[in-house]
Parts: C-alpha cells; sequence; structure tokens
C-alpha cells in the first residue's frame, strides 16, 4: 500500500519528475517528428515512383509483343485486373530547337514511350500528371496569381489529352525537366524563362518553333541497325510525375508513329517468288503490330504480386490460343516468355537507393532511440540514487525488496507514460502545423515581434539589476542567462528575413510531408515508457538487493 | 566475557563477528561479542567511536548480517540466520522498531504518514483498507503522546531536530514491536531536547517495553538499568 503513497508523492513533491517528463516527453517528440517527416518523404518519393507505370509491367524487348490487343483483353477479363494499356518503349535523340548541340540545337537523349492516351489514362492516371491545363477550381485557389497555368495562352487540355497539335499532327509530351528553361519557383510549379531570366512565353515549349526532331532506331530481331528514322513532333503538352528521373528523360509519343518509325506497326508480308496477276510481289499475309510493354493496373485492394501470377497465367493461356491459331501464329508468332514485374520490381533501380537512404535512416534512427533512452536512464539512475537513503529506510522498517521495487517501477512507468503521452501530442502538434511552422520561418518577422523581442530584453535587464541588489546569486544567474537568451532570439528575430528550409526548387514536393506515422509515434510511446522502467528498475534494484545499513549510510 | 542476563533473554547475541571490508583491508569490528536482553529491560551499550556498537545493534536489529563464521543472534529462541526474506521482513517492521541518530525520516511524508509508515508496509491494500482508519487514530495518538498533536501535517523539513526524532520513536512504535533499537537517539540533539527524549523513552519502557540504546554518553547511559561497554569488538564490562 506504500508503494502508490511513496511513486505519487516522489512524482508530485519535487521538480525533478517534471524534468524528466519533460526529457521523456522531448526525446520522443523528436523521434516521432523525424521519423514521420522522413518517413513521409521517402514515401512521397516512393509513390512518385509508381507514377506513369501501373502496378504490373510486362516487357518485352525491341521486337515487341505481337497481337498485344488480344493479350490486353486477355488481362482485362482477369478478376483482379482493372485496366491495361500497350506501350512501345525506345530511347532516342531529341534535338531541340534551341541550345549548345550541333548547329546550335541542343541534343537531349530521351526514352521515348510511344502511347495511346485514353488507355493509357486508365492505367496510370496520365491526366492529372499534364501540366499545362486548364485547372480545377480547386488547383486554381491554390496556384500563384503570377502561374502561367492560369494564363489561357499556356493551357493545353482544352482538347482533351491529344498527343496531336491543333493542325492534327502528331506531337509529343515532354518531362518538364527536359527543357532548361522551365525554371522551379519555391513554390514548386515553373516558369518559362528565356536565357536572360526573364518570362518569356517564347520559350514555352508548345510555342517553339520548329518543333523539335525525334531520331530513333529500329532494329531487328537478330539485333541489326536498320537505319535512323527522324521525324518532326510538335510539343503539344508537358508533364510532371515528380520524379526527376522520369521528368528529365521521358518523352511521350503517338503509340502508332512510334511504331511506324521502329517498324513495330502492321506490315503486309510478300513473298519472294510468287507474283499476283500484276506482276507485283504476292502478299501472303500481315504481320499484326507490336508493343514491347503492356502496362496492367490493379484493382483496388489487390496486391500487385498477385495481379502479376494472374498475368503469367494469362501470357501463357494468350500464347496457347495464338499457336493454335496457324494463320496468326505464322505471321505473328509471340515470345514464348515476356518479363513480367510488378512496378516496384521494374522501378528497383530508382527505387533502391531510396530504400537505402530508408535504412540509413532506420539505422541512424536506431542510434537517436539509443542516445534519447540513454538519457532517459540517466536521469532515472541519478533519481533513484539520491532515494538510495530512502530505500535504506523503507527495508529497515520491513519493506521487501519487491516493495521497493515496485516503487519505483510505478515511478518510472507514470512518468514514462505521462511523458511518452505529451510526447505524442506534442509531435502531433507539430506535424499537422509543419507547414505553417515552415511558412512562418519563411517569412520576416513582424516589427510587433521584434519590437516586444528587445522590450523583454530589457525586463531582462532590470531584472538583473533587482537581482543584484537583493543579492540572490541564484535569481542574477537565471535572470542573466534568460536575458541572454532573450537577446539572441530578439537579434535573430531583428535580421530575420525569411529562411526556407524545405525549398521546392530543390525537393520533389511543395510541401513537407505533414502526416504522423502513427506505428512509429506508438512505438516510440512504448518505448519511452520502456526506458523509463528499465532505467527506474536497474538502480532500484541494485539499491533494494543493497543491505539497509548500506543505504542508510549512503551519501 | 559474557554479561549475565538478568531474566531469560528475548534478544540474545553469541560469540557475534562482523568484518568489514574495505576494498581488500578487513576490518574487524566485532569479535565474539555476545550480550542477552531480557524482554522489559532496559540496555544501554556504550563505548567509544568506532567501537562496534551500532553494528551490534544494527545485528540485532536484522539490519545488516555477521560473518558466515559468526555465532547466532537469535530472538525470543528464533535464530535471525534462519529466517527467510518474507521473516526477516516481518521481523524489522513488527518484532522490532528502530530509531536512528539522524531520524532518517522520508522527506515527502507529512509526520502522520511518516509515523504511519511501517503500518503500510506491513498491511496489504486490503487490510490497510479496512483498518486505516484506526492505524491513522493510533498514529496520531502516538503523535499526541511524543507532543506532536499540532504537526502532523507538516513536513519533516518544517521539524526541529527534537522533533524530528519524536516522529522517528512514534514510527518506530507504531507496530508496536516487542523491542526498540536505539542508535544514538540524542547523539545529534541538545542537552534539554536529549533530555525530552529521553523522557519519552523512559515512559515507553516503563509501559513494558524492551529498549536497546547505544550512546557514548556514560550519563545519557546510566538511565539504563544495564549498561554494556564494548571494547576491542568485544562485550566487555556490563553494570547493573
Amino acid at each position: 500500500m506504500y508503494a502508490p503513497l511513496l511513486s505519487n508523492r516522489y512524482l508530485t513533491s519535487r521538480i525533478i519528475p517534471f524534468l524528466a517528463v519533460a526529457a521523456v516527453a522531448l526525446c520522443v517528440a523528436l523521434v516521432i517528428v523525424v521519423v514521420s517527416v522522413m518517413s513521409g518523404f521517402l514515401e512521397e518519393v516512393r509513390r512518385s515512383g509508381k507514377t506513369l507505370i501501373g502496378d504490373v509491367v510486362v516487357t518485352r524487348d525491341i521486337t515487341g509483343i505481337p497481337h498485344y490487343e488480344e493479350f490486353i483483353r486477355e488481362i482485362e477479363a482477369l478478376p483482379t485486373a482493372e485496366a491495361a494499356c500497350a506501350v512501345v518503349e525506345t530511347y532516342g535523340l531529341l534535338q531541340m530547337p534551341y541550345g549548345q548541340g550541333d548547329g546550335g540545337k541542343q541534343i537531349e537523349t530521351v526514352q521515348v514511350w510511344g502511347i495511346e492516351p485514353t488507355s493509357f489514362d486508365r492505367v496510370t492516371d496520365y491526366r492529372s500528371k499534364l501540366y499545362w491545363r486548364t485547372p480545377t477550381k480547386e488547383e486554381t485557389a491554390a496556384l500563384a496569381p503570377d502561374d502561367p497555368r492560369l494564363d489561357a495562352e499556356y493551357q493545353r487540355d482544352r482538347e482533351g489529352m491529344s498527343l496531336h497539335n491543333a493542325a492534327g499532327e502528331p506531337g509529343l509530351v515532354l518531362g518538364i525537366e527536359i527543357s532548361p528553361f522551365n525554371r522551379r519557383t519555391k513554390d514548386g510549379s515553373y516558369r518559362t524563362e528565356n536565357q536572360s531570366g526573364a518570362q518569356d512565353p517564347g520559350y514555352f515549349m508548345p510555342n517553339i518553333e520548329p518543333a523539335p526532331l525525334l531520331t530513333l532506331v529500329p532494329v531487328t530481331e537478330s539485333g541489326k541497325i536498320v537505319g535512323e528514322k527522324k521525324m518532326r513532333f510538335p510539343v503539344v503538352n508537358e508533364f510532371q510525375s515528380g520524379v526527376f528521373q522520369i521528368d528529365s528523360q521521358r518523352v511521350l509519343a503517338p503509340i502508332a508513329e512510334i511504331q511506324r518509325m521502329l517498324a513495330l506497326d502492321a506490315a503486309d508480308v510478300v513473298s519472294r517468288t510468287e507474283r499476283d496477276e500484276n506482276g507485283q510481289p504476292k502478299i501472303e499475309g500481315r504481320t499484326p503490330a507490336r508493343a514491347t510493354t503492356i502496362l496492367v493496373k490493379a484493382k483496388p485492394g489487390v496486391d500487385p504480386m498477385q495481379l502479376r501470377t494472374d498475368v503469367e497465367v494469362a501470357y501463357a493461356r494468350f500464347f496457347e490460343t495464338i499457336m493454335k491459331d496457324p494463320v496468326r501464329s505464322r505471321f505473328g508468332r509471340p515470345p514464348l516468355s515476356v518479363l513480367v514485374a510488378t512496378w516496384e520490381q521494374r522501378l528497383s533501380a530508382l527505387l533502391g537507393p531510396v530504400e537505402k537512404e530508408r535504412s540509413l535512416m532506420r539505422t541512424l534512427f536506431s542510434i537517436v532511440y539509443v542516445v534519447c533512452a540513454a538519457l532517459v536512464l540517466a536521469i532515472f539512475w541519478s533519481i533513484v540514487q539520491e532515494k538510495t537513503r530512502d530505500i535504506g529506510i523503507l527495508r529497515a522498517i520491513g519493506a521487501s525488496r519487491t516493495g521497493v521495487l515496485w516503487i519505483f517501477l510505478r515511478y518510472g512507468m507514470l512518468i514514462g507514460v505521462v511523458g511518452s503521452l505529451l510526447g505524442v501530442l506534442l509531435a502531433w502538434a507539430i506535424v499537422a502545423r509543419l507547414n505553417d511552422i515552415h511558412d512562418l520561418l519563411g517569412t520576416p518577422s513582424p516589427t510587433w515581434l521584434r519590437v516586444l523581442a528587445w522590450l523583454a530584453v530589457l525586463v531582462g535587464l532590470g531584472m538583473i539589476v533587482r537581482s543584484v541588489r537583493r543579492a540572490s546569486a541564484l535569481r542574477t544567474v537565471l535572470w542573466g542567462f534568460g536575458t541572454v537568451g532573450l537577446a539572441s532570439l530578439a537579434a535573430v528575430l531583428w535580421n530575420h528575413e525569411g529562411h526556407v528550409i524545405w525549398d521546392p526548387s530543390v525537393y520533389y514536393f511543395s510541401r513537407i510531408p505533414s502526416e504522423i506515422d502513427t506505428d512509429i509515434a506508438w512505438t516510440t510511446a512504448v518505448f519511452g515508457t520502456l526506458f523509463s522502467v528499465i532505467g527506474a528498475a536497474i538502480p532500484a534494484g541494485r539499491a533494494a538487493d543493497t543491505d539497509p545499513v548500506k543505504s542508510l549510510r549512503y551519501e | 566475557m559474557q554479561p549475565s542476563a538478568p531474566h531469560s533473554a528475548l534478544l540474545s547475541a553469541r560469540n557475534v563477528r562482523k568484518t568489514y571490508h574495505l576494498g581488500k583491508v578487513r576490518v574487524p569490528v566485532l569479535r565474539d561479542a555476545s550480550i542477552d536482553i531480557a524482554a522489559g529491560e532496559w540496555v544501554s551499550i556504550v563505548g567509544s567511536s568506532g567501537s562496534g556498537k551500532s553494528t551490534l545493534l544494527h545485528l540485532l536489529g536484522g539490519l545488516d548480517r555477521p560473518d558466515a563464521d559468526s555465532g547466532p543472534i537469535s530472538f525470543a529462541g528464533d535464530e535471525l540466520r534462519a529466517f527467510g526474506p518474507r521473516r526477516e521482513n516481518e521481523y524489522r517492521n513488527r518484532d522490532v522498531g528502530f530509531v536512528f541518530q539522524f531520524y532518517h525520516l522520508l522527506p515527502e511524508l507529512t509526520v502522520l504518514e511518516n509515523a504511519m509508515l511501517p503500518s503500510l508496509v506491513g498491511l496489504g491494500r486490503f487490510r490497510w483498507l479496512l483498518a486505516r482508519g484506526e492505524l491513522r487514530e493510533r498514529a496520531a495518538e502516538l503523535l499526541k503522546t511524543c507532543g506532536l498533536g499540532h504537526r502532523l501535517l507538516h513536513r519533516p523539513a518544517e521539524l526541529s531536530g527534537g522533533e524530528r526524532q519524536r516522529v522517528a520513536i512514534a514510527r518506530a512504535l507504531i507496530n508496536k514491536p516487542r523491542v526498540l533499537l536505539a542508535d544514538e537517539p540524542t547523539g545529534n540533539l541538545d542537552e534539554k531536547t536529549g533530555g525530552g527524549i529521553l523522557d519519552l523513552l523512559a515512559s515507553c519502557h516503563a509501559d513494558g517495553l524492551t529498549l536497546v540504546m547505544v550512546t557514548h554518553d556514560a550519563s545519557i547511559a546510566r538511565r539504563a538499568q544495564r549498561q554494556v561497554r564494548i571494547a576491542d569488538g568485544c562485550v566487555a564490562l556490563a553494570r547493573e
């Protein structure tokens, strides 16, 4: 019965337990805030990596998959698949109309994706990634007044997601980082600027004349280069996936044009020996168009690994169906195997470093955890050490070892629970308002606050003088340190002209991830409590094991 | 030399040895010390500083353990060494009461709570809930007897040395022990205050309590029925 009485008294009658609660709360809050933001950031990178790719990707080399429309129908009949689309993927050279390349032109190596916009959008939510489109009402409210997207001149989505310009010519959609004249601003939006840095619609890619020149190199099944194919494509839009590697390299074009340039389009097969009635080589059949990649979107809640297995089965079925048909198999024999991968497997090169970063962060934070745990342990060690004599008294009047231990376990547990809960609340308050706090730091401090800070410094100086006159050393020291702190704060406020830490012109995301990681929060709270209990239990156990006389003699 | 006991012994030590180890140095404090204390007796243990008188008191009260080759210490015929942890705690809690030179009160508790502490320790939650009114009353009564009726809700820091020692005596008596062991109970007090404490102890003894008191002051020791002197780690002299 004495355990609750004593643990409550120890908690409420001295200041040190409050310092311990504050230490636990600050440690817990520190870990939760930093891990939440870092996890949120890495999760954003990971989520962005999934952009424009779907859940499962079927790939074949440049020879492609014939009869892919039939394979897509087979996939879309799967109960786990929501939609699928075909892509022709290759690399090419894009000669931009300005720059320092050959003839004053900038030449970029680009990853070319031939797509059909509507089906591509069903799988990848492509529409939302188009940058120069008419913003929705909500989007309009969030844009800066001078954002070019509010200007109809810059909007390119009025006709839907067409990959053709107003004249009906096939065009390109570029990753927004390909053009060096798209400058990303601090709010995450882009301004088109000319070489002297002034905003200039003349450098807006869809306005550029002449149109960029795309060069592709068709390759035969045996790997022979057939000869380069060149074609001018006007830029009809730009997209922003949020991943620099994609936005700086990828170009989208109409699938039919890319198939044609790579000789993957449908074509007649003529006889080398027979002639028709007009004396022309006899047409024996027609090879189907080919796609190198099929993107598949999973139904909501379906695991991509499950979908991957289903797609593999669907491909086997598709292969069998085609092979049973002598005509179709003769002119478009599908490859025996294709590579089926989930988006994570496909993007392992991109996600690998992110995962490494996450592992590194976990390692670093395990050190932070250990530091926090050591801090809590040290505080409790000193608290219980200070109570060694009390332990001796209790043992001298008949308290058992477990009884003594229980006092300090309760003590540690109460401090741990209260500290951890306060830490979670503090972390939640900080994380929820993180962007506001950041915005506040990013704006110059108001004059009234600067003046108030200096007034507080004057009050502090007055209190120092008063304390000196009253010959109070403690108050003089406390007011001295307090005033130095206030003066430093006032000086910082005086010189503060806005400091942006999270600069969207550097990071992918315009806002700091501000969702608390609940798993981390509760795990940290549990560990905070656990370390408090351990911190109290070890010295208490040691003291309880000591003979009462030794504890009583402890000074 | 073994002092004779006037009556059958309630508390007895036979050839008790105690050695302290200061690093590698062995410091023998008690060497075959023997003492018998009868029920209802008031015995003073005197001796110079470092003679081992407090050590003997701690051994008698079960606060410390004698050497492995030591003779037995018995309470009412039961050897302390044979006590298990539970009985050992019970012995300290119910059979003996301790009064220390430096009071050893818990600073976070009030005077009343300090006095009640041994009963809180001795009772489980359920028994405490049943008996708490009665125990509170008894503690308050004891404190009144000790002249602290007006100080029940004060903290030890707000009391004088003499008042603190009275609280310590009330605490030692709360569980109605058979023996009160007092280690220099007036050693930290002025003569007048110390005299008041001795009067209080004398009245406890008059009520039938067995009292063992350690002191280095011969005048204080003379108030006991019997004095034993410790010299060179042995009980050297007994004076009626």
